[in-house]
């Protein structure tokens, strides 16, 4: 099973070579099909059960073998990420055309320059998520942000480079302190490969700290949150839909492999953790009510959504863990969905005020449809959010018990994010129009991409596919943490 | 033939007849062709419910997770497969009847996509076994009356709203757009679906074997062993999402403000769906729970089917003593909705007290369960028929008189029909289901000594016969003369509210031959009832006569405010809502002052001013530097000396 992975996942990045050479029609298309690959080749591996792995390199101690592997909860993470940037590629197509008319840039010759870079931040995401190395995962976790600073930088809305250099400065610090933690892990286990970690089973609370506090920044938790509405509001949109959807939380994603490998320091500090985690998301969730620009409104909901990525860490068990996931994807898909409508209206109409908006339905109803579903994956309404939820609420259960002071503030945010929701979408698509405004016709890779990861986001709940991909997570996280019943 | 195939058809009909004309949205000629493909899809569906009637009592599962205990169970028990039948029929009637009423709207495919996806998850929720399946169909129905509820989304009809337009309370505007109507509805509806999907995730642990499936479940090792503050709080949050979703006490504003929908989805929500799903899970999640035998055993139990008592029996009154002050048709109709929802709840939770069995089955629960039958196709036909006075009258307010009656002859009888035919008049259906009813809480006052819910029940009985009297009364009989009429040969609403009111016959010669029906309406015969029944008749003939009576009007103005509920929404809500977002608001400013715009660049700026400042050359400022860190040194090193 080795070398197929390893296959499908040089796929995109050979193609983020190539692509630069195409025109941007083809270059788009070609790399909406380049993440085809390995969503297809995650998902054989899922229905065929297989964990896979393949080694790059072995190092000296205190490294430890590179190498790239796939399981499960990989998968989960994966999966997302290859749907929202092959989707978030097409929709590009139009938008940066239009981005760039309106910067007064060479179209042709700027795409290849966009494409590129949009690429390497793309795989840098997917590979990071199958690095079995923390070394190798700190590199792309670095490609990662370099490139996302790049494109808001040259790209970006309003003082673009001044929030570019904000949003760099804040990632540095968290990338830094999560190196530190990882040195630290180095020296005291003599290794960085998370397999050879996973014998240890043991980081010390000193380590856990640097990379705790280095991810909170990035996810971000209450405080460091502030980087996030000027990133995600002043991004051009398609980074915005996946440094939002995808981005941070993969923060998330680094805390869940350790926290496999030692659940020990959420475990210790669960209490404090938890009441920062809620209070971070109903802090968040509470702000994006009176949002009067749309992606910032939609930046804030990011910010609350992360707090259950948060809670659900806290949570921990069994459930905790798979409640992390299947969170992650759920937030994945609705979040890119929204940014991606916010980007169609500034596109068709120049909008992102609120207070502007109000009636939209009537211009741009596809638009304004795949909002519902994009709030439907938030609120976890019919899609597979739904299973994050429920499975968030049973670890909740198994953790706390009946402690209501744990249990009515999770409870609590899951309302927050319905309410908030469905208020945006009356806000911004219902009612009488604010502002007269012309009917245009809208063209189809501004929404089909919407529909398409919207569309995904039911079949996730459904069979075949969550029986496959939740199914097999249950049995891989029931193995890694162990028991996990009251 | 294999039922499984039955179930998919069930479930997916509607569903993916509703598609082509999703998808056809742009082209207005083809999506005027396309509701009877919908409409044929329910038809699908109420064959399969049908073909299910063969299957009695039985169980089939399919694997979804099944290592989790998430799995298609789909169960055909009395309730169900009835319920089933019930729901499919009724819908398929408003489909039929919505042909017409609907034809030219400018939102055709968002009405039958959201229309039979409500069809779909009401079966959903009907069938299934597992809650978590069920727990799908419920968000489905959440989501669906969403879409319905603020189906006319551009706000800009009058005929569409709720409330008389420009009254206001204090600073209140008493008046509700569609949108807004859609928004209450789901943030109602979401603050009772997390709590109940929070108890199905408790239940989903403490279960041995994880087992969610509601008839297999062993309810008494669960709640037992969580001892009473356990099995309260599980049950309690359990019953919000019923109590949300029912529109009980004090959940009760979004259903009022629900009429700002398509009539047709009105009579969909009130009879079959929605509403009814929060009363009919409680049937049902009693009916294996087995409460009557349980309470002895399982400290707890008690205490939460006597908050169902009286919240329901609590909110049945209300909804009635509102009803009686309304001036909008639909609203009256919505009003006393609720409070027949108020009068299941009430009848099933007082199953806990009742251990009188029919043919194996507890007596409250099949009165409550019957009850919700002949109030759904009544409810039903009466929102029909008004949503043809409103496209006659082009009114939302009660108004028409004899003359109209004269000129709407079908209507007037379908009307006449389904008013006697709900609020109990002997002989007519729902006299020997209420009957059953009263003898129920009668039980309670001899077995338990709970004067209460005799009381309540028959103060609700009353009034309500009275408004659905003033209903009838105020739009055929004594309401003021219509001030527009347009009337128009619309066939298939008249014949969608004929067959909805000719069920009730149905249902009255099924009173009288199925078995447990007959052992049930024995109850009728007995002289209290009967005298109940002409209390009833006399509260019903004297609000026909007297609809409107001029010294209550101060009091008919106060219920018509719905005793000043919607403040608890749209005033004590939203106030404390936005006063913590507005505090969270300054929290964001002031952080991102600190970190991003001001204190945190300004120390920065300073700092690098600072050392760059060094690099200017002069020795003096090298000798200032050096001094000083002797200095530290040395006040460093004396700290030490002294230091123990």
């Amino acid at each position: 099973m080795t070398e197929p992975l390893l296959l499908f996942l040089l796929v995109p990045l050979v193609v983020t070579f190539l692509a630069p050479l195409l025109s941007p029609k083809a270059a788009s298309y070609l790399t909406a099909l380049a993440f085809a690959v390995p969503f297809l080749g995650t998902l054989y591996l899922l229905f065929s059960g297989g964990v896979a792995d393949v080694t790059l390199m072995r190092l000296p101690v205190p490294i430890g073998r590179l190498f790239l592997f796939s399981d499960p909860i990989t998968a989960v993470f994966s999966l997302s990420i290859c749907v929202v940037s092959a989707m978030v590629a097409l929709y590009a197509l139009p938008y940066m055309e239009h981005r760039f008319k309106e910067m007064g840039l060479d179209a042709r010759s700027e795409f290849r320059k966009y494409i590129f870079i949009y690429d390497l931040y793309a795989v840098s995401m997917l590979w990071l998520v199958h690095c079995g190395n923390l070394l190798l995962l700190y590199v792309f976790l670095e490609i990662m942000l370099i490139t996302a600073f790049l494109l808001i930088f040259l790209y970006g809305y309003g003082k673009r480079q001044w929030v570019g250099l904000l949003y760099l400065i804040w990632c540095l610090i968290a990338g830094v302190l999560t190196l530190v933690g990882f040195l630290i892990i180095a020296l005291e286990s003599g290794t960085l490969a998370l397999d050879e970690l996973m014998y240890f089973h043991r980081i010390s609370t000193l380590a856990w700290s640097f990379v705790f506090f280095g991810m909170v920044i990035e996810l971000p938790g209450l405080g460091p949150h502030i980087w996030l509405p000027w990133a995600h509001a002043e991004a051009p949109t398609p980074v915005s839909a996946m440094l939002s959807p995808l981005t941070v939380g993969l923060a998330g994603y680094v805390l869940l492999r350790l926290s496999l490998v030692d659940p020990n320091f959420f475990a210790t500090y669960r209490a404090p953790i938890f009441a920062y985690a809620a209070l971070t998301s109903i802090y968040a969730g509470f702000a994006v009510f009176i949002q009067k620009d749309f992606k910032r409104l939609l930046a804030y909901s990011t910010v609350s959504q992360m707090g259950y990525i948060l809670i659900a860490l806290c949570v921990g068990g069994v459930f905790g863990t798979m409640g992390v996931a299947i969170q992650y994807m759920s937030h994945a898909f609705g979040k890119s969905i929204l940014f991606m409508c916010a980007g169609g209206l500034i596109t068709l109409y120049g909008l992102r005020d609120v207070e502007k908006m109000g009636g939209l339905h009537d211009y741009v109803p596809e638009i304004s449809n795949a909002a519902v579903i994009g709030f439907m994956n938030l609120a976890g309404i019919l899609t597979v959010g739904m299973l994050g939820e429920f499975f968030i609420l049973r670890g909740a259960v198994e953790a706390f018990g009946f402690n209501l002071t744990y249990i009515l503030p999770i409870v609590f945010i899951f309302i927050l994010s319905g309410w908030y929701g469905f208020y945006t979408i009356r806000r911004v698509f219902y009612g009488r129009p604010k502002s007269k405004l012309e009917s245009k016709s809208i063209n189809g890779y501004l929404y089909v991409p919407l529909f398409i990861i919207g569309i995904l986001s039911v079949l996730f709940l459904f069979p075949p596919l969550s029986s496959s991909l939740v199914g097999s997570l249950y049995k891989v996280v029931s193995a890694l943490v162990g028991g996990g019943a009251l | 033939m294999n039922v499984s195939y039955i179930f998919l058809a069930l479930f997916l009909a509607p569903v993916v007849s509703s598609v082509p004309i999703a998808l056809a949205y742009r082209r207005r000629g083809l999506v005027e062709k396309l509701p009877p493909l919908s409409a044929f899809g329910i038809f699908v569906s109420l064959i399969c419910s049908i073909m299910l009637l063969h299957f009695p009592d039985r169980t089939f599962s399919y694997p979804w997770l099944p290592q989790l205990g998430i799995d298609f169970v789909l169960r055909t028990d009395y309730l169900s497969s009835l319920m089933g039948v019930v729901t499919a029929l009724i819908a398929f009637i408003i489909a039929v009847y919505g042909l017409d009423y609907m034809k030219g709207d400018y939102r055709l495919p968002w009405y039958w996509f959201f229309f039979n996806l409500f069809t779909a998850s009401m079966l959903l929720v009907v069938y299934s076994d597992n809650l978590f399946l069920l727990f799908v169909g419920w968000e489905g129905l959440g989501i669906a009356s969403w879409g319905l509820i603020g189906h006319w989304y551009r706000d800009d009809d009058d005929i569409t709203f709720v409330g008389v337009p420009g009254r206001k309370i204090g600073p209140h505007l008493f008046c509700w757009p569609p949108s807004f109507g859609g928004w209450r509805a789901i943030s109602t509806i979401r603050l009772g679906d997390v709590p109940m999907f929070l108890a199905i995730a408790a239940l989903w642990a403490l279960s041995p074997e994880h087992d969610i499936n509601i008839s297999q479940m062993p309810w008494e090792e669960i709640l037992a062993g969580i001892g009473a503050a356990g099995t309260v709080l599980i049950l309690t949050m359990f019953l919000i999402g019923l109590f949300t979703k029912s529109a009980q006490l004090p959940f009760s504003e979004w259903l009022m403000t629900a009429m700002t929908g398509p009539t047709t989805v009105s009579a969909l929500l009130h009879s079959a769906t929605m509403v009814a799903a929060g009363a009919f899970v409680f049937m049902k999640v009693s009916w294996y729970i087995q409460p009557w035998e349980l309470a002895a055993h399982v400290p707890g139990l008690e205490v939460v089917y006597l908050l169902a008592l009286l919240v329901g029996l609590l909110s049945a009154l209300y909804g009635a003593l509102v009803a009686t002050g309304m001036l909008e048709r639909k609203v009256l109709l919505a009003a006393s909705t609720m409070s027949s929802l108020g009068l299941m709840f009430g009848t099933a939770a007082a199953s806990c007290w009742i251990h009188e069995e029919i043919a194996g089955m507890n007596l409250a629960l099949l009165v409550a369960f019957w009850y919700m039958v002949v109030h759904a196709f009544a409810k039903a036909t009466l929102f029909l028929v008004s949503g043809h006075l409103i496209h006659a009258t082009h009114s939302r307010f009660s108004e028409g008189d004899l003359e109209l009656a004269g000129r709407m002859k079908t209507a007037f009888v379908a009307t006449l029909i389904a008013t006697t035919f709900l609020v109990g008049i002997p002989p007519l259906t729902a006299y020997w289901v209420k009957s059953a009813m009263d003898e129920v809480m009668e039980h309670l006052l001899l077995h338990e000594y709970m004067l209460l819910p005799l009381a309540l029940l028959l103060a609700t009985s009353i009034t309500y016969s009275a408004i659905l009297a003033r209903f009838f009364s105020l739009n055929f009989f004594k309401g003021e003369k219509p001030h527009h009429l347009h009337l128009e040969r619309l066939p298939l609403m008249e014949l969608g509210y004929l067959a909805m009111v000719s069920v009730l016959f149905v249902i009255l010669y099924l009173l009288f031959e199925r078995p447990e029906l007959v052992e049930l309406a024995h109850a009728g015969f007995k002289l209290s009832s009967l005298a109940v029944g002409l209390a009833v008749l006399v509260a019903f003939l004297v609000a026909f006569f007297k609809p409107r009576v001029a010294v209550l009007s101060k009091i008919g103005t106060f219920f018509n405010d719905r005793m000043y509920m919607p403040f608890l929404n749209d005033l004590v809500c939203p106030v404390v809502g936005f006063a913590v977002a507005r505090l969270v608001d300054y929290g964001n400013r002031g952080i991102d002052a600190f970190f991003n715009t001001r204190v945190m660049p300004t120390l920065f700026a300073a700092l690098s001013k600072r050392i760059r400042a060094i690099q200017v050359g002069y020795l003096r400022s090298y000798t200032r530097i050096v001094l000083g860190l002797v200095m530290i040194f040395l006040i460093g090193v004396a700290v030490w000396g002294v230091l123990p």
